[in-house]
């Protein structure tokens, strides 16, 4: 349909010289506003400020609207749903619920919330008996019909990547990330429905669009070991180094997650697997909005990057990116 | 550890528990007919006493006790690669889930209290605050498990750059929240749910 309106554009404004010589702007800002509700997890409150921040000053650049959904609450993450199933359903059913008083689909940030979330709505759907405790539980309707997007699907579909090149300003050229997508944010596909399981594009096809190099590595899906941070940081430690190296070996100059649990494993124990494997990695871990937001022009405060604790100042200068 | 010797007989097979294991993860153990895909792929599993296939086979010779007294079940980390890549759609993740969870209402005879603690810990937080307070996470865990200096070094890093938080402010749901623990414990004790 786009296409139809860019020939007939073409053809009837060849006079406009700035459609003319730029005939894809003239139809970006005919698009409608999107428009979404937002859920952004506990971490983005807290360890993960800059993932929040970082959206917000994003989203609010590109025109995308975004309204936090009032009171959310904790949607219980893995331990929930490692010890009682019910209590985690029951918990995402009410923030579904929630969610469906503000207006537009639900945009996640958390990989671990946007798997949950989706689970629950998937879970639901085909069993009756864990439908109706759940509804008992909660008290209320269930509402699973509204969509849950995560930030990677508004800006790679929902946007396009059209569009969203065109909002580049500053092309991140010379930048070579390895993208790591962890494993929430793809498994298990009937779930998510984000992308190809097993080679999935999507983290790389966002970036090339704002400009920079990914590089093709063999760790982009692994485990980082998520909550195991807190009870057994050997686990993560062990994990996050393979993790690391394989970024390193693949020439990358730093790496891109979209999920907090995976960039506190990255990027606060990055010195400590430092240290216990003799390695001097020294990648920064951006988050998808910010390396995205650099591109698109927001500045270095607007994107939290003060709070990264792997400094990215120096491989952002060198790059002339700031 | 000493391996005792396996005998597989009705009397010494629990299929009770598996069923109920199967109830409760909606996958059948019967399904799997051991490839071990499940296990190549684990990113766990070198953690593991008894890789992931082998849990399923357990499970289908009525061996359940044998996964309950182990680290196996706290140590997958719920990447959800086994349920993914089974040929044979057994949903490994749900039923690990099944597991835990039977373990965790029994007050099981696990070793691997540390992932145990956590988890509690991680619930009591949502019941009391609504959302996560990780600075008392972290803080609380560090003294029930006895190791006062687990990570100390991050801290004040971590406290500098705005990423801990010393004080939490409560969620106004938080009635609401109450209410959903509470309703669930009802149902339990009148055994509408598991």
């Amino acid at each position: 349909m786009e296409f139809v309106e860019f020939k007939s554009m073409k053809s009837t404004n060849s006079m406009n010289s700035t459609n003319a010589m730029n005939p894809k702007k003239a139809i970006y800002n005919m698009n409608e506003t999107l428009k979404y509700s937002y859920y952004p997890g506990c971490s983005l409150h807290a360890s993960a400020g800059e993932y929040d921040l970082s959206t917000r000053e994003l989203f609010k650049q590109l025109s995308i609207g975004l309204t936090e959904v009032p009171d959310w609450f904790c949607c219980g993450a893995t331990p929930a749903h490692n010890v009682d199933e019910l209590l985690s359903l029951s918990l995402c059913a009410k923030n579904l619920e929630m969610a469906e008083q503000v207006e537009g689909d639900l945009a996640v940030a958390c990989a671990a919330c946007f798997s949950r979330l989706k689970t629950t709505q998937h879970v639901l759907a085909e069993s009756d008996v864990k439908r109706k405790q759940v509804e008992k539980a909660i008290d209320a309707p269930l509402k699973l019909d509204g969509k849950v997007k995560h930030l990677l699907e508004i800006l790679a579909r929902d946007l396009g990547l059209e569009r969203l090149a065109a909002s580049v300003k500053k092309p991140l050229s010379g930048l070579k990330v390895a993208c790591y997508y962890g494993c929430l944010l793809t498994r298990p596909p009937d779930v998510t429905n984000l992308d190809c399981v097993e080679a999935p594009t999507i983290m790389e096809d966002v970036l090339k669009a704002v400009g920079a190099e990914t590089v093709a590595w063999s760790h982009r899906m692994e485990c980082c070991g998520a909550n195991f941070t807190l009870s057994r940081p050997g686990v993560v430690i062990q994990l996050t180094n393979a993790i690391l190296e394989s970024a390193k070996e693949a020439g990358a100059d730093c790496v891109m997650v979209a999920c907090p649990l995976c960039h506190g494993n990255l990027d606060i124990r990055q010195k400590e697997i430092e240290g216990v494997y003799s390695v001097n990695y020294g990648l920064p871990v951006f988050y998808i909005t910010q390396l995205v937001g650099l591109a698109c022009g927001l500045t270095a405060d607007k994107l939290g990057l003060g709070a990264l604790i792997v400094n990215p100042m120096p491989l952002l200068k060198e790059k002339q990116l700031l | 550890m000493k391996k005792k010797k396996m005998i597989i007989s009705q009397s010494t097979m629990d299929v009770d528990f598996v069923r109920k294991v199967e109830a409760l993860s909606g996958t059948s153990v019967r399904r799997c007919f051991q490839c071990g895909k499940c296990s190549a792929g684990c990113p766990m599993a070198t953690f593991m006493e008894h890789p992931p296939n082998r849990v399923v086979r357990l499970l289908q010779l009525g061996q359940w006790q044998r996964i309950l007294a182990g680290r196996s079940i706290w140590y997958c980390a719920s990447c959800e690669t086994c349920s993914t890549r089974c040929p044979n759609k057994v949903h490994l993740a749900s039923i690990m889930d099944a597991l835990r969870k039977l373990s965790w209402d029994a007050e099981g005879p696990s070793k691997e209290s540390y992932v145990q603690l956590a988890n509690k810990l991680f619930l009591q937080n949502i019941r009391t605050y609504g959302r996560q307070y990780e600075m008392r996470l972290a803080a609380v865990f560090n003294v029930k498990s006895g190791q006062f200096l687990k990570d100390l070094m991050l801290g004040p890093k971590l406290i500098s750059k705005g990423k801990l938080k010393m004080f939490h402010s409560k969620n106004k749901n938080l009635p609401e929240i109450e209410k959903i623990f509470t309703r669930i414990e009802e149902m339990r004790k009148k055994g509408e749910a598991l």
